[in-house]
């Protein structure tokens, strides 16, 4: 039951995407996330409309995952879209008692809905291509100028990536304890909600004593090998960057520029 | 009758996915009230998605588990009632420890089957005495035994359930030697004493030489062998192409036997020992 959680959402694959430089996608993504804030009419949403399409088709993970990825924001772009219908100038298109809806209102809803789409669909790619380790490396690397203000950049990043090695490890773990509790008759499914929280306690007490028991067994190991901060610490992964991800930032920029001269040029859309 | 009787069982690991691996296949065989069953196969054989099907932790995705003659799943909503009946002490059981005290996490089980709290407390004192916990250790914490007490508390924990039938999985692995011997010795005399019926998964071909009358030989997710032990172990070649070995002292006495000597594969050192003894003593008469 608890193996059927989807663990992390990285997609293995080997396309032009999945083969880019983690730091030029977090990057990128991050570039894209503000360039859909700064697109301020339908046509420069066009232009990241457009990229991301190019982008997920590239990355050769299957459309229906994009679409569940979406799933989760369904209700949030659906309460704004509601919320924007009623807001806005312009021309009266539909009125009842004192609600009222404008030609200026379902623009405002439609742009805002697709601006939260772009926004989920853009960081899905990041996660579906790109896999945990990979990430932390990337983040360790870019967050390295953070270190002059004395922030544990190495610290955090191992951190990150312990804790993602463990989940499942410990969803493992927890149905384990849950098989053996159940055999000894714990109900977990029947009663009341304090009856039911009640019934969690012979599962987290063993979890967590298991957990702390593996906490220092991981410590012991790693200093048995030596490990001591990130200090001269070689990685056996480097990170390199290509000519793909010269190309991919060179594309982008152009997107980007378009985003920029679209909303010089046209009026905003939002009214 | 057979107390557990399976029929055509069958379990699918991630029925409807790319992954999908079926982990027990078509399986039937029978169990008879009062035996000591020992269940041995590579790991990844099957063993444990089995014996999980027992107490109706795993559903089967096809075929039967008959408890007594009944199917467990018959009634889905009393499945909670076949474990209390089929106890099943997982591997490593000192990790489900977690009351405040060794009895009160004993008397969890128990209290579980709707027990009054002196009832459920007199079967943890016996249960606790069946595994040689002594007294004092009942009112400390499981969490400062030892692990080998540890180990004997949590099966306490499924024997005060008082079940028909008692399955444990690997309860020695990771003890030392002693330990295992005591704990081998507790399970069989409280098998002997309670004459119920035992389950035991062992990766350790001398321990189930020991204690278990039949053996059921796990091999693909099939049962390949289910013969009194002395049966199953003298098939010493099959047993190592399907990954097991026979106990050493077994193996001796089958190589000897296939030099052409008169002896029979006996399972401990004791027998052994009987088997060879009247032959040297003729050897030595001879000359």
């Amino acid at each position: 039951m608890m193996k059927d959680i989807m663990l992390g959402q990285y997609f293995p694959g080997n396309s032009p995407i999945h083969r880019m430089d983690p730091r030029m996608k977090i990057t990128l993504t991050f570039a894209f996330i503000v360039f859909i804030f700064v697109a301020a009419n339908f046509e420069g949403l066009a232009l990241m409309v457009a990229l991301m399409a190019a982008v997920l088709l590239l990355s050769g993970v299957p459309l229906g995952q994009y679409l569940k990825s979406l799933r989760a924001v369904w209700f949030i772009v659906l309460f704004t879209f509601v919320l924007n219908l009623f807001y806005g100038g312009g021309r009266t298109v539909w009125s009842w008692n004192f609600m009222r809806i404008t030609d200026g209102g379902i623009s405002n809803a439609v742009f805002v809905a697709v601006r939260i789409f772009s926004l989920i669909l853009y960081s899905s790619v990041l996660t579906f291509t790109t896999s945990p380790t990979q990430l932390t490396d990337a983040l360790e690397r870019l967050m390295k100028p953070l270190k002059v203000l004395h922030v544990k950049v190495h610290e955090i990043a191992m951190m990150m990536t312990i804790a993602l090695r463990f989940v499942p490890t410990l969803l493992e773990e927890t149905d384990k304890i849950m098989n053996a509790q159940k055999a000894r008759g714990a109900d977990l499914e029947s009663g009341g909600f304090t009856q039911r929280v009640k019934s969690l306690i012979p599962i987290l007490i063993p979890l967590f004593v298991s957990s702390f028991r593996r906490a220092y067994d991981l410590a012991m190991a790693m200093e048995c090998r030596c490990y001591h901060g990130g200090e001269g610490r070689t990685k056996m992964k480097q990170l390199h960057m290509s000519r793909l991800d010269a190309a991919a930032a060179a594309c982008s920029a152009l997107f980007c520029a378009g985003v920029v001269y679209c909303a010089l040029r046209f009026p905003p859309a939002l009214r | 009758m057979p107390v557990i009787e399976t029929r055509d069982l069958t379990y699918r690991y991630g029925e409807g996915t790319p992954f999908c691996k079926t982990a027990v296949d078509h399986v039937s065989l029978a169990v008879e009230q009062g035996e000591f069953l020992g269940i041995i196969g590579h790991t990844g054989s099957g063993k444990s998605t089995l014996i999980q099907q027992f107490n109706g932790l795993l559903r089967p995705t096809s075929g039967q588990v008959l408890l007594n003659g009944k199917d467990i799943w018959a009634e889905p909503k009393k499945i909670r009632g076949v474990r209390f009946r089929v106890g099943m002490v997982f591997q490593y059981p000192e990790h489900q420890l977690f009351e405040e005290t060794v009895i009160r996490d004993i008397c969890f089980g128990p209290k579980n089957m709707g027990l009054s709290d002196g009832e459920a407390l007199s079967r943890a004192r016996q249960a606790a005495r069946f595994v040689g916990l002594s007294a004092d250790l009942l009112e400390k914490s499981p969490f400062e035994l030892s692990g080998g007490e540890k180990r004997r508390a949590a099966i306490a924990g499924v024997i005060a359930m008082d079940p028909d039938v008692l399955i444990l999985d690997e309860p020695t692995a990771g003890l030392d030697p002693r330990g295992r011997d005591v704990l081998l010795t507790q399970i069989s005399d409280y098998h002997r004493e309670r004459r119920n019926t035992v389950l035991l998964v062992s990766h350790s071909m001398e321990d189930i030489a020991r204690v278990a009358d039949r053996v059921l030989v796990m091999n693909d997710g099939k049962a390949a062998m289910l013969d009194r032990t002395a049966a199953v172990f003298a098939r010493g070649r099959e047993l190592e192409s399907m990954g097991l070995r026979v106990p050493e002292i077994t193996k001796i006495l089958l190589l000897l036997r296939e030099r052409g000597y008169p002896v029979e594969p006996a399972l401990t050192v004791g027998d052994a020992v009987a088997e060879l003894l009247p032959l040297l003593k003729g050897e030595g008469a001879a000359q």
